[in-house]
């Protein structure tokens, strides 16, 4: 049995077709739904799917115009055997798809009626700097997390500060648009305006709310273009600030876009100057978009000889000050000695294990040199003291900071009660305050009082160095690292595994007799770990 | 022995550009070219002139298929086929003095003869009667092009087996002309004389017109091609090429595997270009091409050799001439000391058939290879105020646009003023537009360009006005 195929409707003021092109020729065997032509309206092209599987047998031609009902072409179906489809089943499949093509645009019609955002109230809540510690009074921006216009929700984190003490986050304050008043690198004092927020009700401007993402986006991405938020192009240079920017040895990442979406404009360009730290990691980003895959020329290939200008950070501008300050302002000197490792390395073979199981935290070197420096201090009071005026000020606990690298730049928090704690409460101590270091969210409590200091400079392969004094300590000791030496035992050579440690001190309230007498206490308790447990 | 700071070898786009730019960057600068003419093939044997004859044949053919629709009677309509390759000459002629002026402003030295090394600081030009000169440069711009293919069984005698050069020479109009390949040369030169009354055979071995550009509009153009009357046989291939004398006879291998002959009066071989180095003596710079005849080069156009820059058609990517001019710009704003920028995905490949075609960006195919998540938007011609009032139906504006982002990855068009349309694709990808972007910028009204807004509608969230 044969089945005609006729044009098919295709709307409403289309009379007739063309014959664009037959896909498949008179009598090949045509699966159902399989495309065999292209037809053309005066309005578009279209594909004409084979109704049932068959023999076609083309009854127009190519470039023939044809009048939609008229048969276009039969399809044999009996050319195929018993699977044949009735036709009733075919004109069921044609309804289904005419259906399938007008529900779309009913969906569209509804949901873009539909999107409620959040209102503004009117009422505009200005945020200050708070205050962050007693004796810091100015803060730096380090980064804004939203721009300009963005909604923020009470409690998200809108940005990042400095002070010389410590990096904080910035919480918003209330539900709302963020108007932004310092910008990035700003230095503000402690009271001063940071920001407002536009208060607003009726929470976050959604993406859609409803489930067909198609039809609303137009609506969606417009209005969040305009917020200003990030989109594929924010960074984007154009082809004219592209080239300045190179020529400047800027990365583009590091330039705010003032154009559409944050797209960097020439002027932009322009007026970009060299500043930020983030350029040689990014400098190597790949746009996301797959557009620019093509390699933009490198710099000349006979050898780099560029060069950065980069802002210090506030925390880092500090430290440098103080640095500088307790060079002039104290006696500092460093004596040394050396440890043999052999027996802590011992213990720590011994028991790693089962201290880890116990307390769930590793036996490092850090606990017994604390425990030691505790012990020591004890006996040599004036190495735990400080000068404050004309006064020597003791303290009869150990609170012990530990210098720890963070990204940010060298940072000292302070394990309390230090001569308090035993191993695994010393370890468990460290590793808390490392890790606020290296996430940059140590406090500036956690920062402040201690009465002295330990540095391990051994961990980056440093086998001597006079460390400075953490003022207003006044003593610090210095750890190395471990390596092997001939050293004479018994009148015998023996290899052995040896710290060099250092103890740089204010000989203006430390005498020479007691700083040496310290690091020999230092060494004796660690070269025989059993007098930690004896306290002799 | 002259002395100067950049020495360019070949006056085509890319050398002629890649000079007047080093000129006004303040660089000594000499420029040298085996013809008598300034230009290279662009200005003498490609694109000007093959233009030149595609607007022509274009109007006769209008005059006889459109112009009576228009109300426009004429009778005795002839094509002077000599006349028409005279204008073409004289087209050709006014802008390749264009070019001499251009030279002369800038200051530049023009050197006629073969450019070759010596050394790589020097460059021996050899001229027509034999005598040399020697010229003593700090840095060289190699720009020499390309040549047309030659099919090993199909060498050119220029007579009966010809190239396009020889194709854009004819003194007459050919009854039959076999064409060897269904990309854009061939396109565009069997248009033209289609047009004006020759039977014209395609002979492609692809199964697809303009291969390298978007399915769709080799798709579209092959439709185009046959409404103008082309008889196209793709995937076949030609096996044999003979000059019979007053005739040329093809033998070619079809879709089915049936060897068959097809006689002509001429058989045009238009399948493709390859970078032109011979006589260059590149090795005595210490510079050797590769086995496909191009020089290879650094992310910034320089050699292996550091004073030698090469651009256009003897390097890698596209052979356009306007790939060619931004490389020229590129090398001369490198040498001196800035750092220019070239977007080699947004540069638009473009083919002068009627309809025109134009490309820019990713197409489809690429996109799909990638895995990239896309959607696209098209818009007819024929639904188009413009294009009906011109009579100018054929056509579409295709946009592909990431999915999520909705940027604009690739714009294609078939149709009336494609070309020129195309340039709007690349600003809009320059700046990294969304097709939304696109689709909410004013666009005057009646013009071609709103098919292009109405595509990015479509592309954005099928919503176009007009269909």
């Amino acid at each position: 049995m044969s089945l005609e195929i006729k044009v098919p409707e295709v709307g409403e003021s289309i009379t007739e077709v063309t014959i664009a092109s037959w896909l498949k020729k008179d009598g090949d065997f045509v699966e159902q739904d399989e495309i065999i032509a292209e037809l053309e309206s005066d309005k578009a092209t279209f594909e004409l799917p084979a109704e049932v599987s068959g023999v076609l047998k083309i009854k127009a031609q190519e470039d023939d115009t044809v009048e939609v009902g008229a048969v276009i072409c039969e399809i044999d179906e009996d050319a195929k055997s018993s699977e044949s489809k009735s036709e009733g089943k075919a004109e069921d499949k044609k309804e289904e798809k005419k259906e399938d093509k007008s529900e779309p645009k009913e969906e569209k019609k509804e949901s873009s009626s539909s999107g409620s955002g959040p209102k503004k109230t009117g009422e505009v809540h200005e945020m200050v700097v708070p205050t962050v510690g007693e004796s810091i009074t100015e803060v730096t921006i380090s980064s804004w997390l939203k721009s300009d216009g963005d909604y923020v929700e009470m409690d998200e984190i809108i940005a990042e500060v400095e002070s010389d003490k410590a990096t904080f986050e910035l919480p918003a304050e209330a539900n709302g648009f963020l108007q932004i008043v310092a910008q990035e690198d700003d230095t503000i004092e402690i009271g001063a305006t940071i920001c407002k927020i536009e208060v607003a009700e009726g929470g976050a401007p959604s993406e859609s709310s409803s489930s067909d993402k198609s039809s609303s986006k137009s609506d969606s991405s417009s209005e969040s273009k305009e917020d200003g938020k990030e989109t594929y192009a924010t960074g984007h240079a154009s082809p004219a600030a592209a080239k300045i920017l190179k020529e400047k040895g800027i990365d583009a990442s590091n330039v705010k876009g003032s154009g559409k979406d944050g797209r960097i404009t020439k002027e932009d360009a322009e007026n970009a100057e060299k500043q930020s730290a983030k350029s040689s990691e990014k400098e190597s980003k790949p746009s996301d978009s797959g557009i620019e895959t093509e390699k933009l020329p490198s710099p000349d290939a006979s050898g780099n000889r560029e060069q950065r200008k980069e802002k210090m950070s506030s925390l880092r501008k500090t430290v440098a000050k103080r640095l500088v300050s307790v060079k002039n302002e104290t006696a500092m000197l460093t004596t040394f000695n050396e440890v043999d490792m052999g027996p802590i390395m011992e213990i720590r073979k011994k028991y790693k294990e089962q201290f880890k199981e116990k307390y769930e935290v590793g036996l490092g070197f850090m606990s017994f040199f604390t425990k030691a420096c505790t012990l020591a201090l004890k006996e040599f009071p004036a190495v735990n003291a400080q000068i404050d005026g004309n006064e020597m000020v003791y303290s009869d606990y150990v609170d012990m900071s530990i210098a720890v690298s963070s990204p940010k730049g060298l940072v000292v928090p302070v394990i309390r009660n230090a001569e308090k704690l035993s191993f695994n409460e010393v370890e468990g101590e460290v590793i808390r305050l490392a890790k606020k270091a290296r996430d940059g969210k140590l406090s500036i409590d956690e920062m402040t009082g201690g009465t002295f200091t330990i540095t391990n400079g051994g961990i980056f392969g440093s086998m001597l160095s006079t460390p400075i004094i953490n003022a207003p300590q006044s003593a610090i000791l210095g750890m190395h690292n471990i390596v092997e030496r001939p050293m004479a035992v018994n009148g015998e050579v023996k290899i052995k595994p040896i710290m060099y440690v250092a103890l740089s001190y204010d000989h203006r309230i430390i005498d020479g007799k007691e700083s040496v007498s310290f690091l020999v206490r230092v060494k004796e308790l660690l070269e025989d770990p059993t007098r930690l447990l004896l306290g002799i | 022995m002259s002395k100067y700071d950049v020495t360019v070898i070949g006056s085509g786009p890319g050398g002629y550009v890649a000079a007047i730019r080093c000129a006004q960057l303040g660089m000594k600068t000499a420029i040298i070219e085996k013809y008598d003419t300034l230009g290279g093939t662009c200005l003498n044997v490609g694109c000007i002139p093959s233009k030149a004859l595609l607007d022509s044949s274009e109007h006769y053919h209008n005059a006889e298929t459109t112009f009576k629709e228009h109300g426009i009677n004429l009778s005795n309509l002839k094509v002077d086929i000599k006349q028409m390759i005279n204008r073409k000459a004289d087209v050709v002629k006014q802008n390749v003095e264009g070019i001499a002026y251009l030279m002369k402003k800038n200051k530049i030295d023009v050197h006629t003869g073969v450019g070759s090394f010596k050394d790589k600081n020097t460059v021996v030009v050899t001229k027509s009667d034999g005598k040399k000169e020697e010229l003593s440069t700090d840095k060289v711009i190699i720009a020499t092009g390309s040549k047309p293919v030659e099919l090993p069984f199909a060498k050119f005698d220029k007579k009966r087996v010809i190239s396009s050069t020889e194709a854009l020479e004819l003194k007459e109009v050919p009854k039959n002309l076999i064409l060897i390949g269904g990309g854009v040369i061939g396109l565009e030169l069997g248009s033209v004389y289609k047009r004006i009354g020759s039977e014209v055979t395609v002979i492609e071995f692809m199964d697809s017109l303009i291969p390298t550009m978007d399915s769709t509009m080799g798709k579209e153009m092959k439709k185009s091609m046959k409404k103008l009357g082309m008889d196209l046989k793709l995937k076949h291939k030609v096996t044999k090429v003979e000059n019979k004398g007053k005739e040329v006879e093809v033998t070619f291998e079809t879709d089915k595997g049936k060897e068959e002959t097809i006689k002509g009066d001429y058989c045009l071989v238009a399948v493709g270009r390859k970078p032109y180095t011979e006589g260059l003596n590149l090795e005595a710079a210490g510079l050797k091409a590769d086995d496909k005849g191009r020089i290879s080069v650094d992310d910034n156009l320089k050699t292996e050799v550091d004073n030698i820059y090469a651009i256009g058609d003897v390097v890698r990517g596209a052979m356009l001439a306007h790939k060619a001019e931004e490389e020229g710009v590129f090398v001369a704003e490198t040498m001196a000391g800035q750092k220019p920028h070239i977007h080699y995905k947004l540069i638009p490949n473009v083919v002068y058939t009627w309809p025109e075609v134009a490309g820019v960006g990713h197409t489809e195919e690429e996109l799909k290879e990638k895995g990239t998540e896309y959607k696209t938007g098209s818009f007819p011609y024929k639904a188009l105020g413009r294009a009906r009032a011109s009579g100018d139906m054929e056509g579409l504006v295709k946009v592909i646009a990431d999915k999520k982002t909705d940027e604009i990855l690739g714009i294609h068009i078939i149709g009336a003023r494609a070309a020129d349309m195309i340039a709007a694709g690349v600003t809009a990808m320059e700046y990294r537009a969304s097709a939304e972007d696109v689709s909410r910028m004013s666009h005057a009204h009646p013009t071609y360009m709103e098919a292009v807004k109405e595509a990015c509608l479509a592309a954005t969230d099928n919503r176009p006005i007009h269909m």
